[in-house]
């Protein structure tokens, strides 16, 4: 009778948000509320036929084939076609919890029992004729608990079905718990804590999906504890400025993923904010007045560009609070600029005279076809910062640029291998110095050295230093400094750093070096050429796809926030 | 049974079993784990139905597809010393896994610890990776002839300090290394025939990374060594040292201590017929092969009596499990327990034996079967020791252990470590899952002292 009256109340449920079934103290919930507004796309029978045929065309057909197969079999069993059957039985909602203790559960929502309850039957058909053939009746297992029949399949799963909604979960004693508080009220739960609800409403209701970590959880864990802490790395400071300090006061932290007409936006919400006493945050956060971020620079062949508010004087100024400890390293840094920098002091004589604008542009290079092309094409960067007075410090910088190649060469030469030759050129009115090696005079074009990616360049457009590794990017960003907005684009106060990526360009390097990455892969990970040739292929269709994709991050009442834009072709 | 050390005949005449001594699993994954880095489960059988001979034949010809594979690898490896990293030596490591001729790479190893260059000295990857092609190419052919195309190396003349400067003539401490190291043995000449000896190799430099001759800085007057006499260079210095005595010797003391035992102390009478093979119109294939065949190699004078070195260790894991793993990483891990390929810690390579083992590398060698056997993370669970055993018709759980008992010790297991390891069900009935877990009954197998000896 108990069991009637509970298969008919699962029968009939209006089921509750999943965090009402999980346990407040889990520290990870990831919700996708409406997976088929993020999946949509992708599901497309275009989309599908797309990269069905890049795989084929490409040497990814051992997984295509065997995915293929696979999916085959269940359409037929099911008597849907995949699309179909993914929308019905998931297209409610996803969510996934991880509990202090490791173990997981997957909740899957979707809109047609008996389609789920077909889907469970074949499964647990399967496992259960293999279990058999296996002698492991451990393997398969059905006990009850609390009127609910859960499967067993193997040691770590254990799934129940509860209407129309999955729960599949990695230790019966978890998926037990969840059981307790769907079936006993006033349970503390997930959905009654305060950190996830102040994570929720920051989210909002127009996420498609969400992450929720509870750090005050999950800080405890060595991992996040030592990724947390200040290395005493310069350039981690530099870039992060001051997130890893708000993360550590934080409570919690939330990602939101939003869909907006051809766009996929991923936004990232914490109350931590960076101590008061952290004075050296201000080096990257712009004066209310002056404020707006440099628009990034545009050369042919973008693959990133970045534009970044740093003060690198006052960042400079505060390394003994950021750096307590003198590593050789930095000692070795400061010796290199005192040389080429004749000994004027780098924070009160070379970084006090740099504007707080630094651009960062990555771009493809093309290679002299007389010289050649390295095996791993590394792409064309460089740096643009801005001199506050060009007429008098262009020169310094000049000179430290000739210095640092003349050291290179002696400490070359030492080792006799072939040094740098400078020679200077005009493009478009500036003069610019640029180094460059001999073409190898007895090897053929296509096998020669890796040093050949580089050609240190420096050129001073207007107020602009360009420190480039090729002289044709220090071109390139000539042109298009002249060609640039002599005013500052209006973003927010708020941003200090902007980065946009062009898939394109992006996938093409990665082409340009697949054989590299195929070979990495192959003794990075023990695979066979074959099965990392497949894999480099998946990586290549997937990016194909990009067209670009924007990243912000900017503070936000004192909270640092990171924004993705990421927009597919 | 203990051999006789002092009947060489005895000790090189080829092995032939009997009721003493059988040809058994033992012995098939001795001769495999010595020559092969450890052989897997169809090789030992196969080696079991063909016998002794038949399998050293196999192992010591050259494969049909072995000059296609070693093409394939060189392009590989040199492509990965173009940067830093432990991207050649990454390589390298897959070479030894996949190789149809690993007898070639246990030879360049050897080499690569007998000439002991360093980049430590070089700090130029594709130097070094060039320096073992030639190990490679040369390891089993005429003493003379790897010695020469050796000097010929300019990381061999930058790491003994001869080159890097641009110096033209060389020290005495460089003819020193080159006639004593590298061949007739320490206190085999006197200080006039190094001197000589330095005149003789005269003339080269090292500038841009390559080696060159100078003809102007050559000294060509006559110059007196190890009593001849003549107009010596180079290559006339590499003949009389590779045919002098003293070096057959050297190495036949060289390649025992590598192949038969760490601790053995060949007698002079021992050691002749092998040296004997090693000079002249000998080879180092004919030498190595004399070896493997012998009496004294499947004696108990060579039976589990050397210590696996680290990458050993590593390949004997491997290997037997017909499966590959990530090598970077590996190449990483085997720096850390003491043996950093291209980096031998001095010019007299890997000491070797029980300097192998103290209480930290005990635990490091523990820790890395672990972790290449572990289900997940740094290896990503690429060896499957269940699967094998199933390929193998051991699907059970006590088949698959016995099967893994069997593939990396044999019969060589102290009884109460088998009895623990058999310990598979609990009085209970239920089942222990850690002793039923075959990559968890693997790793303690591999961790075993037992396994540590090859």
């Amino acid at each position: 009778m108990l069991l009637l009256v509970v298969a008919f109340s699962i029968h009939g449920e209006d089921l509750p948000p999943v965090s009402q079934w999980i346990p407040a103290d889990a520290p990870i919930m990831v919700e996708v509320s409406e997976p088929m507004a993020l999946l949509g796309p992708l599901l497309s029978p275009e989309f599908g036929k797309s990269v069905t045929t890049e795989l084929e065309n490409g040497k990814a057909n051992l997984k295509l084939q065997e995915f293929q197969g696979v999916v085959a079999a269940v359409e037929l069993q099911l008597g849907t076609n995949w699309r179909t059957a993914l929308s019905r039985l998931a297209g409610k909602g996803v969510s996934f919890c991880v509990d202090p203790s490791g173990a997981t559960l997957l909740a899957v929502d979707g809109e047609d029992e008996k389609l789920l309850s077909k889907l469970n039957d074949i499964i647990w058909q399967f496992a259960s004729s293999g279990a058999d053939q296996q002698n492991q009746p451990e393997t398969a297992a059905s006990p009850n608990y609390r009127g609910v029949k859960t499967w067993k399949l193997g040691t770590n799963e254990v799934h129940a079905l509860l209407g129309s909604r999955l729960v599949v979960g990695n230790r019966t004693s978890f998926l037990n718990k969840v059981l307790d508080l769907r079936a006993e009220a006033g349970g503390k739960t997930l959905a009654s804590s305060a950190l996830f609800k102040a994570a929720r409403e920051a989210v909002g209701k127009e996420a498609v999906a969400s992450v929720f970590l509870n750090l005050q959880t999950l800080r405890a864990a060595p991992g996040l504890k030592k990724a947390l802490e200040e290395d005493g790395n310069p350039v981690t400071a530099l870039l992060l400025s001051d997130t890893k300090a708000a993360l550590r006061s934080a409570s919690w932290f939330a990602l939101g993923v939003y869909v907006s007409d051809d766009k996929l936006i991923l936004k990232t919400y914490t109350d931590g904010a960076a101590p008061e006493s952290a004075k050296w945050s201000s080096f990257s956060t712009p004066p209310e007045a002056s404020a707006d971020l440099l628009p990034p620079l545009k050369v042919p062949g973008t693959i990133a560009s970045l534009s970044l508010y740093r003060d690198l004087h006052s960042f400079y100024a505060a390394k003994n609070t950021l750096f307590p400890e003198r590593t050789s390293g930095l000692i070795f840094f400061e010796n290199m600029m005192g040389i080429f920098f004749s000994g004027i002091d780098l924070t009160e004589g070379v970084l006090s005279e740099v504007r707080p604008d630094v651009r960062v542009v990555v771009a493809k290079q093309q290679y002299d076809p007389a010289v050649g092309t390295p095996a791993t094409q590394i792409p064309a960067f460089a740096a643009v910062l801005r001199l506050k007075d060009s007429q008098r410090f262009g020169e310094t910088v000049e000179e430290a640029w000739q210095k640092a190649i003349g050291l290179a060469n002696f400490t070359r030469g030492q080792q006799a291998l072939p040094g740098l030759i400078i020679d200077k050129a005009n493009q478009d009115g500036v003069k610019y110095t640029f180094s460059y090696y001999r073409p190898p005079a007895d090897k053929s074009p296509g096998t020669i050295d890796a040093r050949y990616n580089y050609r240190p360049s420096l050129a001073r457009p207007g107020d602009c230093v360009i420190l480039s590794s090729t002289d044709a990017l220090a071109r390139d960003l000539i042109d298009a400094l002249k060609k640039a907005p002599t005013a500052q684009a209006k973003a927010s106060s708020a941003v200090n750093s902007l980065m946009e990526i062009e898939g394109s360009a992006l996938s093409a390097i990665l082409e340009a070096n697949r054989e590299p990455m195929v070979r990495k892969n192959m003794v990075d990970k023990g695979d066979s050429r074959e099965k990392a040739e497949s894999d480099i292929q998946m990586l290549l269709v997937a990016l194909g796809h990009l067209d670009h994709a924007t990243l912000t991050l900017r503070r936000d009442a004192s909270r640092p926030q990171a924004q993705l834009e990421i927009r597919f072709k | 049974m203990k051999p006789d050390l002092n009947d060489p005949a005895w000790a090189w005449a080829p092995f032939q079993p009997d009721a003493a001594r059988p040809w058994d699993l033992r012995l098939a994954a001795h001769l495999y784990r010595r020559a092969a880095f450890g052989g897997n489960w169809p090789e030992l059988q196969r080696a079991l139905s063909e016998g002794p001979q038949a399998t050293v034949d196999r192992i010591v010809r050259p494969t049909p597809e072995a000059a296609d594979f070693n093409r394939l690898y060189d392009d590989y490896e040199n492509a990965a010393a173009a940067s830093a990293g432990y991207g050649s030596q990454a390589w390298w490591l897959r070479r030894m896994i996949e190789s149809p001729q690993p007898l070639q790479e246990q030879m360049t190893l050897f080499w690569h610890s007998y000439f002991g260059i360093s980049n430590v000295h070089v700090k130029n990857n594709a130097s070094l990776c060039r320096h073992t092609h030639v190990l490679r190419q040369r390891g089993m052919g005429s003493f003379e002839a790897l010695l020469d195309a050796v000097l010929a190396q300019p990381a061999v003349w930058i790491c003994l300090g001869a080159g890097a400067d641009g110096k033209r003539r060389v020290s005495d401490n460089f003819a020193r290394i080159v006639m004593e190291q590298y061949a007739l043995g320490p206190g085999r000449c006197s200080d006039s025939d190094v001197h000589e000896g330095t005149r003789a190799l005269s003339g080269w430099i090292v500038t841009q990374g390559e080696l060159r001759f100078v003809p102007g800085e050559y000294d060509a007057t006559p110059k007196k060594i190890l009593g001849q006499e003549g107009d010596f260079d180079r290559k006339a210095l590499v003949r009389i040292l590779a045919n002098h005595p003293a070096t057959g010797h050297r190495l036949a003391q060289k390649l025992v201590r590598w192949f038969i035992s760490d601790t053995t102390k060949p007698s002079d009478s021992l050691l002749a017929p092998l040296a004997k093979q090693l000079t002249g119109d000998g080879s180092m294939a004919k030498g190595v092969e004399m070896l493997l065949r012998s009496n004294l190699f499947f004696s108990a004078e060579a039976y589990r009596q050397k210590v696996r070195s680290p990458v050993e260790l590593a390949l004997g894991i491997i290997r037997p499990l017909e499966g590959r793993t990530g090598t970077v990483r590996l190449a990483a891990d085997l720096a850390g327990l003491g043996q950093e390929l291209y980096e031998p810690p001095t010019i007299q390579g890997w000491a070797g034996g029980l300097a192998w083992i103290n209480p930290l590398t005990t635990l490091g060698r523990a820790k890395l079967a672990e972790a290449l056997l572990a289900e997940s993370g740094a290896y990503e669970g690429k060896l499957d020791p269940a699967a094998v055993a199933k390929r193998h018709g051991r699907a059970t759980t006590d088949g698959g252990r016995q099967f893994l008992v069997e593939l990396y010790l044999q019969g060589d297991l102290e009884a109460e470590a088998l009895g623990a390891l058999s310990a598979g069900a609990s009085a209970t009935g239920s089942v222990n899952t850690r002793a039923a877990n075959p990559r968890q009954i693997a790793a303690g197998l591999a961790s075993l002292p037992e396994f540590q000896l090859a």
